[in-house]
Formats: structure tokens, C-alpha cells, sequence
């Protein structure tokens, strides 16, 4: 069994290329995958959490959070595949229908 | 040779979450949008086995069902139905990246700095090491056993509000989808 600590520290970087890959890639997908990527490092934190307290409430809700991220990606991918059609790319640069 | 799979017996979720972490490394600096995925996939994957040493075995099952099994099938689609090769004219990377890798590695750097003593000292590092012998109840009933006591349970009302949220993804996925004249 992982100490804690190893288990917060691995979930914290995880996150945080998620956030850096959401920065710096011009690309919606890689930035959708990015998202995907944040949301499994934080049910990482929930499922150590559950298992420390010896509760089931963590993995449930980790369970949610699966179930949520699929939803998401879902329409996620819809509006990406809408966007092309309209703009035919799927850069961010390119995306400014509401730029004044 | 035993000793070296003791070893690695004992380091399994440290070996599933530096894939893990190489995998979003690959996904995150890839120039080809297919090797991102797979570098998801990856990363996925090394999740599901991480999952699986912490102690939660139907989160494990089920993360490589919905991700391995049905996400990153749908990227993959998606990849295919989108061309990527004007993309590569004006780079993959954003003006702003060296900006945002300083700043990302000042969130590591900070957080380190904060909790130092939490995550490399020796004193802290008892109290926070997973206690299995807190898990009396769940040890007799089995993780998925458990999990769905919590689920069909306590949380129920949840669960059925996800349930509907899951409809009204799958409504809106496909009116965001369909054409125009349809």
C-alpha cells in the first residue's frame, strides 16, 4: 500500500500538466483531453481519500465524476465537430465568434 | 531476482503513476494529434492500475471501461473526422507557452514549498499513511459490494440526478452534432 503523500504528490502533478497542456496547445481536442486529464487526477485524490477514511463516500463520488467526464466529453467532442463545420479548423486562435 | 519483484511488488503505484505522468507528458508535447491520444490512453491506463493499488478495484474496472474503452475511442473518431494539417502551419504551441510552463512549474514549486513537511517529512509521514485496518466493514463486503451500498444507498438522489444528466448530454450531443437541414 502507497503512502499517502506519494499518492497527493503523483495526483498534483498530473494536474498540473493537465492545466499547463490547457495553456500552451492551440488544438481543442488536446485541450479536451487536458480537462479529462484534471478531472482523473482529482478522483485519484478522492479515491485515496476514501480509502484513508475508510468511507465509501470518495469512490462514489469518484464514480460521479467518471460519469460526469464522459457527459462531458460527449458534448465536448459535438461542439468541436459543430465548430468545424463552421470554421473549418478546430485551432483556438480561430475561435473569436464573440470578440467584438 | 525475487528481491527485484518484491521490490517492484512494493513500488507498483509509484511505477502506475510515473507512466501516468509520462503518458500525459506525451500528450501534452506531441505535435501529431494521434499521438496525443495514445499518449491518453496511456496515461488512462497507468490511472486504472494506480486505482487498482489504492484499493479500489471497481474504480479501476471502470476507469478502463469508460476511458481505454469508450473516450479514447471517441477522440480517436473525432481526430479522423477533423483535418488536422492546417493546424501545423502556425505551430502547436501557444505564444504564451513559455509564460505558462514557468508558471505551471511555480504552482509545483509552491506547492512543494507549502507542504514540504506533509509530503517529505518523516514525522507527517505517519499520520497520513493509508490505514487499511481503518476499513473493518469493507474488508468482509468486498470493494464493489461496498461501493454500491454507498451508491443505491446513501447517495441515491445523486445517482439518479448524474442518470439525467447523462440523458441531457446525449440529447444535446446529438442536436449539437446533427447538420443543419435535418
Amino acid at each position: 500500500m502507497p503512502s499517502m503523500n506519494l499518492v497527493l504528490l503523483i495526483s498534483f502533478l498530473l494536474f498540473s500538466i493537465g492545466v499547463a497542456g490547457v495553456l500552451i496547445r492551440r488544438n481543442v481536442l488536446i485541450i479536451l483531453m487536458c480537462a479529462e486529464l484534471m478531472l482523473n487526477a482529482a478522483n485519484l485524490n478522492l479515491i485515496a481519500f476514501a480509502r484513508h477514511s475508510g468511507t465509501v463516500a470518495g469512490q462514489a463520488f469518484a464514480l460521479m465524476v467518471m460519469g460526469l467526464a464522459a457527459a462531458e466529453v460527449a458534448v465536448g467532442l459535438a461542439i468541436v465537430v459543430a465548430l468545424y463545420r463552421k470554421k473549418n479548423s478546430i485551432s483556438v486562435d480561430e475561435i473569436n465568434l464573440l470578440k467584438g | 531476482m525475487e528481491n527485484l519483484l518484491l521490490k517492484i511488488g512494493q513500488n507498483l503505484f509509484l511505477i502506475f503513476g510515473l507512466m501516468a505522468l509520462g503518458g500525459a507528458a506525451v500528450m501534452v508535447a506531441a505535435k501529431n494529434a494521434v499521438h496525443s491520444v495514445m499518449g491518453f490512453l496511456l496515461a488512462m491506463l497507468a490511472m486504472a492500475g494506480c486505482y487498482l493499488c489504492i484499493g479500489a478495484e471497481f474504480m479501476g474496472v471502470a476507469q478502463l471501461l469508460v476511458y481505454a474503452g469508450g473516450i479514447v475511442v471517441l477522440f480517436l473518431f473525432v481526430v479522423m473526422l477533423v483535418e488536422l494539417s492546417k493546424a501545423k502551419e502556425k505551430g502547436v504551441f501557444q505564444r504564451q507557452t513559455p509564460f505558462a510552463l514557468v508558471l505551471a512549474g511555480a504552482g509545483v514549486v509552491g506547492f512543494v514549498g507549502v507542504f514540504w513537511k506533509t509530503i517529505f517529512g518523516t514525522s507527517a509521514q505517519e499520520a497520513l499513511t493509508l490505514a487499511p485496518g481503518l476499513v473493518t466493514q469493507g474488508e468482509k463486503l468486498g470493494n464493489a459490494q461496498m461501493l454500491s451500498r454507498g451508491l443505491f444507498a446513501e447517495y441515491l438522489l445523486p445517482f439518479e440526478i448524474l442518470s439525467v444528466i447523462l440523458l441531457v448530454a446525449l440529447v444535446g450531443a446529438v442536436v449539437l452534432a446533427k447538420t443543419e437541414r435535418v
